[in-house]
């Protein structure tokens, strides 16, 4: 049966064409039955050159408390760019951007500020540390923070690379992203340096540094080997350690593979909460196949959303149901899922607060896409850094009562998010994308595509390399 | 219960624009997410149209909005 049309990518030359998505496919027609316990919907099309593929989105067991492909589902009205950088030409996906079809506003605008990485891992989504690029200029960098300002607002922005943490200007750099008055300033690092250098997080945190997106895979150095090439989760907790000191929110996250550490997620989630308030959340990221990976793209291990959501819930069943989770205000539905937790010394409770939200409009009443946006940047805005205590000495009044029991420090974030690579690319997802990379000319493209690359390794958006 | 502090207007003073009464500091029931809270606002005594000062929506209460809030 056919779910829905869309359009997608051949994963071979790139070209545009028509997919949809199906629970059979034509040419691997897998009967539900006992020895096929699972629910699958897959991304199918054909390429005129290339032929037919398909790919796993929604996998499912029959049991699952995880709901149906159809069921899954937070429709948007497309809200579209004030001022497109670009033009239609080719269309979408090669007129990055934004052009005047994009159907969402950023939430959060990546600057990456080197292509240098201190690892070298087998599995890198931006093919860092080889072959050698020259970093930008501080005077390039300002440029970028004020064309993603200007383009979208007071958003979130994060500092990604690379490893950022190699440039020894970053402290410049991350000061230069607070005079810009983002809503927050993030680092996507590996941690490393801040785990090895005394008072390195402090200086960060000076600068103008909320929080960290530290790539934290498991709980066992198996995995740590298998994803980053080394042994890490004591530099790795050394780093988390650093961040307290320096009063930086932390988000965990996790870089997600079947068969290797998909197993992890219950006692990744157990240690995240043991490791304090400052760590803000716990973030997954079921691996997407482009950059460099040590797979082929049509056989690689896949892990749909609803498998992560299942696995959380089934490893984890005394902090999270798998009801707790929601498809997302602010990206397309089929991106992520994510909760919004109170945490106390018995576990997690759900705020819940999403599906209320909904419940208080009409049922006919669609949101618009930068509503979502304005929501979802609020509650990372506020959840993701370490959280400051703003309740009135002496104030008694009921939004100083409440404040002062329950601030963000009493918060915990679940979220994960799926993204698509050549196979499973679909341009209305795309379209309603909401992370944004800002290129050395001050575009904004979606994070999926700046990183997408064709089964045969060349980049749709390729980034200028110098050897 | 002391209601204090006294959500009053950032500046000036303030007529209901239909009633064209004086504003007056009275406890206002606010809803949201399904959290209650009970707070003094500048408030027309006789429609009940209630102003809440620009300090107060962007500070305290956003701060409550949000910590109420999933995304």
């Amino acid at each position: 049966m056919i779910y829905r049309r869309t359009q997608s990518l051949c994963p071979i030359c790139l070209r545009r064409i028509e997919a949809c998505y199906e629970n059979v496919t034509p040419k691997k027609e897998i009967p539900l039955s006992s020895e096929n316990p699972h629910e699958t919907v897959f991304l199918t099309k054909t390429c005129p050159e290339h032929g037919f593929f398909s790919v796993p989105i929604w996998r499912r067991s029959q049991e699952s408390p995880v709901p149906l492909f159809t069921a899954w589902s937070r429709p948007k009205l497309p809200s579209y760019p004030e001022k497109p950088a670009t033009t239609h030409s080719q269309g979408c996906p090669y007129d990055c951007g934004l052009c005047p079809e994009h159907a969402q506003h950023t939430c959060t605008g990546l600057v990456e500020v080197t292509m240098r990485c201190n690892l070298n891992c087998p599995i890198c989504y931006a093919d860092a540390g080889s072959p050698i690029q020259a970093d930008p200029s501080l005077d390039q960098i300002a440029a970028q923070f004020t064309a993603l300002r200007t383009q979208s607002g007071r958003c979130s922005v994060q500092i990604s690379g690379g490893e950022p943490t190699v440039r020894e200007d970053l402290p410049q750099i991350i000061a230069l992203a607070a005079e810009h008055d983002f809503g927050l300033v993030q680092l996507n690092t590996n941690g490393l340096r801040l785990a090895e250098e005394p008072g390195y997080a402090e200086i960060l945190a000076k600068a103008g540094l909320e929080s960290v997106y530290l790539q934290f895979d498991g709980t066992c150095e198996e995995t740590f080997l298998h994803l980053r090439g080394r042994p890490c989760l004591e530099r790795k907790l050394k780093a988390i350690e650093a961040c307290k000191q320096a009063g930086l929110g932390i988000v965990l996250v996790a870089t997600l593979i079947k068969g290797i550490n998909d197993h992890e997620l219950g006692d990744l989630l157990r240690l995240a909460l043991s490791l304090g308030p400052n760590v803000r959340g716990l973030h997954l990221q079921p691996c997407a196949f482009f950059g460099r990976y040590p797979y082929s793209l049509d056989t690689a291990p896949r892990l749909t959303l609803p498998e992560v959501l299942e696995s959380l819930a089934c490893q984890a069943p005394e902090l999270v149901d798998a009801r707790d989770f929601h498809p997302p205000a602010c990206e397309h539905e089929l991106c992520s899922f994510s909760c919004v937790y109170q945490r106390s010394e018995s576990g997690l409770t759900p705020l819940k607060a999403s599906t209320c939200s909904c419940k208080e409009k009409a049922a006919d009443s669609v949101p618009s896409a930068c509503e979502g946006a304005d929501l979802a940047k609020r509650v990372t805005q506020l959840n993701w850094k370490a959280s400051q205590d703003t309740s009135t000495p002496g104030a008694c009044d009921s939004f100083s009562n409440f404040l002062a029991k329950t601030n963000a420090r009493s918060r915990f974030t679940i979220s994960c998010m799926a993204f698509q690579d050549a196979l499973s690319l679909d341009l209305a997802r795309v379209r309603g994308c909401c992370i944004h990379v800002v290129t050395g000319d001050g575009r904004l493209v979606p994070f999926c595509l700046r990183n997408l690359s064709s089964l045969h390794g060349h980049p749709l958006y390729p980034r200028i390399r110098t050897s | 219960m002391t209601m204090a502090p006294n959500y009053a207007p950032d500046e000036g003073s303030w007529l209901c624009a239909h009633c064209k009464e004086p504003l007056q500091q009275l406890k206002v029931p606010v809803f949201y997410l399904g959290s209650a809270f009970d707070v003094l606002l500048p408030r027309c005594p006789k429609c009940g149209m209630t102003f809440v000062p620009k300090s107060l929506a962007e500070g305290k209460m956003l701060e409550v909005e949000t910590l109420l809030e999933d995304k």
